[in-house]
């Protein structure tokens, strides 16, 4: 299966603190643009559907023509605001949407342990650009695990 | 039953509200027939939903209809059931009767029948004629009707009630009422049950060939319907839900022929609230389903309990446009909470948005490609959403074959960005058309299906209610009926250009357009320009209204990018700035490089040129991957030239992004108060290239209070090369405090750069540091004034006066280097500097001193253990100042410094008695001393005065005592001695003034003379000498000294390291002769006698020791000449003598001579008693008579013995004589 998908967390300022496009397909020469376009209108909702769910892991919350953006926030419980990481797929094959739905949740387990590892780092400050290498291999290995 | 179709449209339009059936018995109904009729609609109701919980309804509409009325009669029985919605829900059975017999002969009979049909819901009114005033009658009605009650009444329900025409009982009507609605609720459960269970039955049977869908509809829809009329609206929704998914289903099974349908007039016109708007035979046709119709038909009846949406290129704008008028004109948000209010404009956004999307699409397939903007948003929605799949594509009509439209020509961008503009097209059209024409399509039934859930964020709400099996259903049909393009029938046929398929595409869509109104707007690019701009304002209006902010900002740049390519910078300025704001704020960064060149491009035509230069940089700023080299060099070239043309105007820049500066690691730059120094400051520049900047500057910002700091300037150019660069500041003197760097500035012609920005000392690319607080590291610390160096005097006891002695001033440095410090020495008053002796300078050690400089520092202790080497030298005072040599920079050290102190006064010698010694005061001198040290000579140690003591070597005193026989005088002369050294006495030689002389062999040598006499520090040493007053020859007279004069010649043995010492000059020239060389004059006092007694006055003793008042006394006085008075005697020739006796004349009486003269010889011993008699006439302690000789001086008068002071007055006896008489 051919899929693009694209990997932002931001954080809770809604600065985008680590992107990948983990998808097995091509790259679109404008989707770098496209899909940022599309996350980043997507905070709007995120914003609104947080607030309405103890559930960090939100599911599908919007859809734009083909891509279907899911999200998982954190923190939410604890009074901060939400660290949010939003994920974004194409055209999940109708008979896979379900089981793709169960993969991107344990795809964000994963994802999130790991970026507890990187919070964890006292070199790293809360907030800023995650540039570790080793958690981007991490992360794209994840992706084919469960993508 | 699918003959019924036809009816069913006109059967439900028919059938507005319920029907409560009228049985008029009596054929009373006229005349109650208005007071019934004025209860409806009903006010409260309350009936139970499919699942049989009661709902409460207010104003049930419902009519009164009579039995005999045509639309209830002749009603085949399985039309009945069929429709059973619109069959009564109550039966209303009015009789009156005035008799009983009447009653059971004819009305009971008919009622009977009523009674006995279970279908029915029926109940009686009974409706009473009689007159209120007819006693007879209204007690007859009463009867009567307790005969209906007995009759048709059971327990478990009351089915009768009683009406008064003359004036009803006051709650009759409520009765009325409740009856109506409980028999309305019975039938209504009985009717739903029966359609549920018909429902059932039908769809247990689905699988089978029999199995219709027509019947299934008419049933499914008569229950909706049914749920419509009695105003349960959320069943009557979830019917028409249910129906959808069974069609759906059905229809995906196949077996069915299904058609698209829309083919006929003005179906381009959403009918979303019109349900009749075609009949339903024309929607199902012998088991054909016109989809589009169909789809159209349910969401109308959906429609009428909810707005949903739907779309479909120009079905979707009108729809959109009539629901958004429909929402807006009944929508006030007065009285709504706020989560709804903001609801309603996300659902208004959406609206719009996706009307602004299709209008987008259909102006783009007409050719108006080139008026719209590539932005993101318009990219993102315009090339995610499939082309519109037409069963054939429109060719062009031979009389627009000349209608050749431009060929889009990308707007060239500022800057020269090479970009490749962001598409608005899933498949370039050209293709997409030339292989639609000649394919076969049933028609993008997916992109129906998807529409509501898929298009715009609009699904979020939607899809949330639709189970997923339900789009799993759609998703596969639409899979399933999209057949894929068929290549080999277009070959042949010459394939369209773009201009041809706009064209094409523009008569195709006039000719489907029925709008008139959406016809005009595609007519010209200026109309479709102002409806666009509408709509994205209503979207951007909207969306700020709601949550979703983000939606409405870059909606505002859509509208920006209008008002820019007509020529209306400024506001297009202002949308721009906020899109930008969003992007920046949030650091999407590949957004921003879309939005911030347009941003840029509008304040260059504002002539905004501070907004440019800080778009510019803000382009500089963005992630190097976004732009290539070549434009980043652009960026920085715009900013350079800007900054050295004329500018009218100062402009200040933010640089923050682009240049970070930090201190370097390390502990912080340490400096005393008062110095200066040079900070060292790492640069990042983010500039492409090398930037010339024409100077620097840095400001560093106190840590204690964030108003003070100071600012450093680097004036000349520098010049910043990409990535690093270390610059030093020369660092004025600083107020004591730690400091942090607060704000580089930097100058570029007419351009002044500002950055704020701290980088942490990490690369300076990543600019994430920005928002995090700037760490506080100190880059410098100033420390509070502290004693740097230290001057005093190295001697504190006195030196002496007159001669050159060396003093000694000690200077410490205290932890701070002496460095090519500058002493500078000013004298005080009285006091001299030898100028032609050389200043001495050697190593200092106290071993006080010492052992403290030990402990605080290693150094120090080892400059100052006595191994090292002393350090000896020679200077020259120069204009005052002496300039200190290299090795005293940190070591202490002591300058010797040649001076004299001037005294012209004699010493005074004093007697011993008297406190007459010298002032100390007299002998201070004082040297005022400065300092200049430092790196730049800035600090400046300055000691007013440095308080010398001096003195004279001794200090004289006398003692003088007379021989009394031979006028022999002795005078002793003591020398103490004053300073803190040796003296050695080698002679002593006494002029002696007028009136003195010096006895016995006289040469001014005292008697006891053992030179040289050696006086250790602070002891004394005594001389004698022998004298008598005498006076000289004359020509002696002149040469004595007016005053006696002590001479000393003594030496002096000292160290200047502990006081006085032999002076310089001899020290210099020979040092066994020095002892010698030393003179000290010291005056000495010495007067003759002064009290010379030529008379002796003597007081005679009194008679008796108390006097009494008024006994008189004899007082005696005794006066005797001790010597012959030579001087007195020229005036006094003769022996007389006055005398006077003082008294208080109120306490004392005389009797005798109180004044007169006496004679006395001349001659030495000769003696006189004077007498005088007194009465006291006071009792008490009285002060006696006394004598006085008034010729005489009274330093010839000694008295001896001394009268008595007072004496003691007794008061008188007292008097018996008159004690007799009496």
């Amino acid at each position: 299966m051919t899929s693009t998908a694209c990997f932002i967390i931001a954080s809770r300022n809604d600065i985008p603190i680590y992107e990948a496009e983990v998808g097995s397909a091509a790259k679109r020469e404008d989707a770098a643009q496209l899909h940022q376009f599309i996350l980043h209108a997507a905070l709007d909702i995120v914003q609104d559907l947080a607030w309405t769910t103890s559930a960090m892991f939100l599911k599908a919350i919007d859809r734009f023509n083909d891509l279907v953006v899911t999200t998982r926030s954190r923190n939410r419980n604890k009074g901060k605001a939400p660290t949010i990481k939003v994920d974004f797929l194409t055209n999940p094959p109708v008979t896979q949407s379900l089981t793709l739905e169960h993969g991107i949740k344990s795809f964000f387990q994963e994802v999130h342990e790991l970026y507890i590892k990187i919070l964890l780092n006292p070199l790293y400050l809360p907030g800023s650009r995650i540039t570790s290498s080793h958690f981007d291999t991490k992360v794209r290995a994840l992706a084919r695990k469960y993508l | 039953m699918a003959n019924y179709l036809a009816q069913f449209q006109t059967i439900k339009s028919a059938c507005p509200c319920m029907i409560v059936a009228v049985e008029d018995v009596s054929d009373i109904w006229p005349t109650v027939k208005s007071s019934f009729e004025q209860r409806l609609p009903f006010k409260k109701a309350c009936l139970n939903n499919k699942t049989r919980n009661p709902v409460f309804l207010e104003n049930l509409r419902a009519e009164f209809v009579l039995t005999t009325d045509a639309r209830l009669r002749s009603r085949f029985p399985q039309e009945q059931y069929l429709f059973w919605f619109r069959e009564p829900y109550a039966t209303l059975v009015l009789a009156t009767c005035e008799d009983l017999d009447e009653f059971k002969n004819i009305l009971k009979p008919r009622l009977k029948v009523f009674a006995q049909n279970d279908e029915r819901e029926w109940f009686i009114v009974f409706v009473s004629r009689a007159h209120p005033s007819n006693d007879q009658a209204t007690k007859m009605a009463k009867k009567v009707y307790a005969k209906f009650e007995a009759d048709f009444s059971s327990k478990k329900r009351e089915r009768c009630c009683k009406f008064d025409i003359y004036g009803p009982e006051p709650n009759f009507w409520e009765e009325l009422e409740f009856r109506i609605i409980e028999s309305v609720k019975n039938t209504l459960d009985r009717r739903i049950q029966f359609y549920e269970d018909e429902i059932r039955k039908l769809s247990e049977q689905r699988f089978m060939p029999i199995w219709n869908f027509c019947n299934f509809f008419i049933l499914k829809e008569s229950l909706a319907f049914m749920f419509e009329i009695a105003q349960l609206h959320e069943d009557a929704l979830r019917e028409y839900d249910e129906l959808e998914l069974c069609y759906l289903e059905t229809v995906n099974m196949g077996g069915i022929y299904r058609e698209f349908g829309g083919l006929d007039r003005g179906d381009d016109q959403a009918a979303l609230l019109n349900p009749g708007k075609k009949s339903l035979t024309q929607i199902v046709l012998d088991e054909t389903f016109r989809e589009f119709e169909f789809r159209q038909y349910l969401f109308a009846c959906q429609s009428k309990s909810m707005l949903p949406f739907c779309m479909r290129e120009v079905w979707v704008i009108t729809a959109c446009l009539a629901l958004i008028d429909a929402t807006g004109t009944k929508y006030n948000g007065e009285d709504e909470a706020p989560e709804i209010v903001k609801e309603f404009y996300r659902v208004q956004g959406d609206l719009y948005s996706l009307c602004r999307t299709k209008l987008l699409r259909l102006a783009y397939l007409i050719g108006y490609g080139t008026e719209i903007e590539r932005s993101p948003v318009n990219s993102a929605s315009l090339s995610m959403l499939p082309w519109p799949r037409p069963a054939v594509w429109p060719s062009v009509p031979d009389e627009a074959s000349s209608e050749m439209l431009q060929q889009e020509s990308p707007r060239a961008r500022h800057f020269g960005l090479q970009r490749k503009p962001l598409p608005l097209e899933p498949t370039v059209l050209v293709r997409e058309a030339n292989r639609r024409r000649t394919s076969f399509s049933v028609g993008n039934a997916s992109e129906i299906f998807y529409a509501g859930r898929i298009d715009d964020g609009l699904a979020s709400n939607e899809s949330s209610k639709q189970s997923p099996a339900d789009k799993v259903q759609a998703i596969m049909m639409s899979r399933t009926y999209s057949s894929p393009g068929n290549f080999d029938c277009s070959i042949g046929r010459r394939p369209m250009r773009l201009a041809e398929i706009f064209v094409a595409a523009e008569y195709a869509l006039k000719k489907t357009i029925s709008n008139p109104d959406l016809q005009k707007i595609l007519l010209s690019v200026e109309s479709f320009e102002q409806k666009y701009m509408e709509l994205t304002k209503g979207a951007a209006d909207s969306y700020h209204h709601s949550w979703w902010k983000r939606y409405g900002v870059v909606l505002d740049g859509e509208i920006a990018a209008v008002c820019f390519k007509r020529g209306n910078f400024d506001l297009a300025a202002k949308s721009y700035e906020k899109v930008c704001a969003l992007y920046a704020g949030e650091r999407w960064e590949d957004l921003l490089a879309e939005v911030l060149p347009n941003l840029a491009e509008c304040q260059k035509s504002l002539d905004d040129l501070a907004g440019y230069l800080t778009s510019c940089v803000r382009l500089l700023s963005l992630d190097k991957g976004l732009f290539s080299a070549k434009e980043r060099q652009v960026f920085q070239s715009e900013v350079v030239s800007h900054a050295h043309s004329e500018m009218a105007h100062h402009v200040h820049l933010d640089v923050s992004s682009l240049i970070t500066f930090s201190g370097n690691p390390g502990p912080p730059m340490a400096l005393c108060d008062g110095d200066p120094g040079t900070l060292s400051v790492t640069v990042w520049s983010g500039f492409p290239d090398d930037i010339t900047l024409d100077s620097i500057s840095l400001t560093l910002m106190a840590t204690y209070n964030a108003d003070e700091g100071g600012k450093l300037r680097n004036l000349s150019a520098t010049c910043l090369k990409p990535g690093r660069n270390p610059i030093t500041f020369p660092l004025p003197p600083q107020k004591p405090g730690s400091y942090v760097l607060g704000v580089l500035t930097g100058h570029v012609g007419h351009l002044t750069f500002r950055s704020h920005s701290f980088s942490k000392g990490g690369p300076a690319d990543s600019d994430d540091f920005m928002s995090y607080e700037k760490p506080t590291r100190p880059i410098l610390k100033v420390f509070k004034p502290r004693p740097l160096a230290d001057l005093s005097a190295a001697i504190s006891s006195a030196l002496l006066i007159n001669e050159t002695q060396w003093v000694g001033i000690i200077a410490q440095p205290l932890k701070y280097s002496l460095k090519g410090a500058v002493l500078h020495i000013e004298t005080g008053p009285g006091l001299m500097i030898e100028e032609s002796h050389s200043i001495e300078m050697e190593s200092y050690r106290n071993s006080a001193q010492g052992s403290t400089d030990t402990a605080n520092s290693g150094d120090a202790a080892k400059d100052c253990s006595p191994a090292a080497n002393k350090h000896f030298e020679k200077l020259c005072l120069v204009n005052g100042k002496i300039d200190f040599p290299e090795w005293a920079s940190d070591v202490s050290s002591i300058l010797w410094i040649p001076i004299r102190a001037i005294d012209d006064k004699l010493a005074r010698g004093s007697s011993s008695g008297g406190p007459d010694r010298q002032s100390v005061v007299d002998r201070m001198r004082t040297l005022a001393l400065k300092l200049e040290f430092g790196i730049s000579k800035n600090q400046i140690y300055e000691r007013q005065s440095i308080t010398l003591h001096f003195s004279d070597p001794f200090h004289v005193t006398t003692r003088i005592v007379d021989q009394c026989n031979d006028d022999m005088l002795l005078l002793q002369v003591t020398l103490h001695s004053q300073l803190n050294a040796t003296l050695s006495v080698y002679d002593v030689c006494l002029d002696l003034q007028a009136g003195f002389i010096h006895a016995g062999k006289g040469n001014g040598r005292p008697i006891s003379g053992s030179f040289p006499l050696v006086i250790s520090p602070t002891s004394k040493v005594g001389l004698l000498f022998r004298l008598c007053s005498k006076k000289r020859s004359a020509e002696d007279e002149n040469k004595v000294p007016p005053e006696n004069i002590l001479n000393i010649r003594y030496g002096i043995s000292g160290d200047r390291t502990i006081g006085a010492h032999p002076p310089l000059a001899m020290k210099s020239n020979e040092t066994g002769d020095t002892g010698r060389g030393l003179s000290f004059r010291s005056t000495l006092i010495l007067q003759q006698p002064i009290l010379n007694p030529c008379l002796a006055v003597g007081f005679l003793p009194l008679p008796s020791d108390c006097f009494r008042v008024g006994q008189l006394v004899t007082i005696k006085w005794r006066v005797e000449r001790l010597k012959d008075n030579e001087e007195k005697r020229v005036p006094q020739n003769n022996d007389e003598m006055l005398y006077e006796i003082n008294v208080n004349s109120d306490k004392w009486m005389l009797a005798g001579r109180k004044r007169g003269h006496v004679s006395l010889a001349m001659k030495q011993g000769s003696r006189i008693v004077i007498s005088i008699l007194c009465m006291p006439l006071v009792a008490g302690y009285i002060h006696p008579p006394r004598l006085r000789l008034p010729d005489v001086n009274e330093a010839n008068i000694s008295c001896r013995p001394a009268g008595c002071h007072m004496v003691c007055v007794l008061p008188p006896a007292p008097s018996s004589s008159f004690c007799i008489s009496a």
